[in-house]
């Protein structure tokens, strides 16, 4: 009988979580681009680099006492966790954004916007991955760690996210080429 | 009302059927079985099934025994279907996303190995409670184990498309909601049979089982013959500023 609860409780979860995404996905394919872009949020790569430089670690541990190093490394793992988080959730705004676009009869917008979809994904994947050794990393804070793939993916979105913004707003692409 | 062999049990299990033929009729002459074929042989099995075990259970010179034999064999190609039809939808989610392909389908594997052997010890675990007739209880246990991984594999699929932000295809959405809304139903439940609660009740539970699969037909009827709206894409673009924000750090990244 024990068991039959369990089940019961895990069905009964289980309905709830995909009811309430199932009324999630609704609300966002019914809203279509509606303040999707107003949540990409700003990340300042220069300072994201040097939070993820091996370099800059090694310097720390050199320098500092065990203790104090430890404490430094997990501050600077949970800066990086918000940030890797912060990229994670503007690659999930990119694939809904490119994924509304997708829909577009022009040809060249459409193969901007798959690119756009496919770097994004690509770049959420990774950002999962690195969350889960940045966690494994806050608990041992000795052990090398490297998120550079989630920054070099960012960029490669960047340039995506441009081509494509590019195409649908020409008014941005003067001024882009002009900064290029 | 309700009782066994009410008015209302006999629609609630004869209704849905009708619905479901009628439904694969229509899905037929649209040409969906290119699209959905494991879906279209689902509707079309189910409704054959439940017909046959319906016209079994009326017919009094049916045993019992053959009865649960007829329903175990059901659920036996019932369940197999149904594997098809989740690597149908996984299919319909993952076909234009090449670049997590491959993760999907090592993580729904995995999680697909890991939900079979949950179901083994579940089974493992769930006692003989209809010792005159073992048929009852091992299709019972057959039933809640095959729904303890059809529930997972669907919460799965809800779950990846979720964290990735994947839009569904408007149909293979509705037939996924349409699952996993029985599933989870039919998992509850059959485990509460095959735990021998509600014993003198349980024909209550049929009640439950008829009633959500009545819901889930209408809710594949509404998303697969009602056209699409479309969403408004026309502005979908990036802002301006935001650009220009990107914009600023590639070029700041430009100078390094």
């Amino acid at each position: 009988m024990s068991l039959a609860i369990v089940l019961v409780i895990a069905a009964v979860v289980a309905l709830g979580t995909i009811l309430r995404l199932a009324l999630t996905q609704s609300l966002q394919v019914s809203r279509g681009s509606v303040g999707l872009a107003g949540s990409i949020r700003p990340i300042d790569i220069e300072a994201f680099r040097n939070l993820i430089d091996s370099a800059e670690d090694e310097y720390l541990r050199r320098r500092l006492p065990p203790t104090e190093f430890r404490a430094v490394r997990r501050t600077r793992l949970r800066a990086m966790a918000a940030y890797v988080q912060a990229v994670s959730e503007n690659a999930a705004v990119l694939v809904r954004v490119g994924e509304l676009a997708l829909a577009s009869g022009d040809p060249h917008i459409a193969e901007a916007s798959q690119q756009l979809v496919n770097d994004a994904l690509l770049l959420r994947r990774n950002a999962t991955v690195a969350l889960a050794r940045i966690y494994i990393a806050l608990a041992w804070p000795y052990s090398s760690f490297a998120a550079v793939r989630v920054v070099d993916r960012y960029e490669r979105l960047s340039g995506s996210a441009m081509l494509l913004g590019r195409l649908q707003n020409p008014a941005a692409a003067v001024r882009l080429s002009a900064m290029r | 009302m309700l009782q066994p062999h009410s008015l209302l049990w006999h629609y609630l299990w004869l209704g849905p059927q009708v619905l479901q033929a009628v439904l694969a009729a229509f899905l037929w002459r649209r040409g969906m079985h290119k699209l959905f074929p494991f879906f279209l042989a689902y509707l079309t099995f189910g409704a054959i099934e439940q017909f046959t075990l319906y016209g079994m259970d009326v017919l009094p010179s049916v045993s019992t025994e053959a009865f649960w034999r007829a329903f175990w064999a059901g659920a036996i190609i019932e369940g197999a279907i149904k594997f098809g039809v989740i690597g149908e939808l996984f299919f319909h989610l993952l076909r234009s996303r090449p670049a997590i392909a491959k993760l999907g389908r090592r993580l729904i594997s995995g999680a697909g190995a890991g939900l079979v052997l949950l179901a083994v010890a579940a089974a493992a675990y769930t006692p003989i409670v209809h010792r005159p007739l073992i048929s009852i209880s091992r299709a019972h246990i057959l039933l809640q184990s095959s729904y303890v991984i059809d529930c997972g594999l669907a919460l799965f699929l809800f779950l990846f498309a979720a964290h990735f932000k994947l839009i569904w295809n408007h149909r293979a959405f509705g037939i996924a909601l349409g699952f996993g809304i029985v599933w989870c139903e039919h998992m509850a439940a059959w485990a509460l049979s095959a735990s021998g609660a509600w014993l003198d009740k349980s024909y209550l539970l049929d009640f439950l089982n008829m009633a959500t699969q009545h819901v889930c037909v209408l809710i594949w009827c509404y998303f697969l013959l009602v056209p699409e709206k479309v969403a408004t894409t026309s502005a979908v673009s990036l802002p301006e500023n935001n650009l220009d924000i990107w914009n600023r750090e590639l070029e700041r990244l430009l100078q390094q």
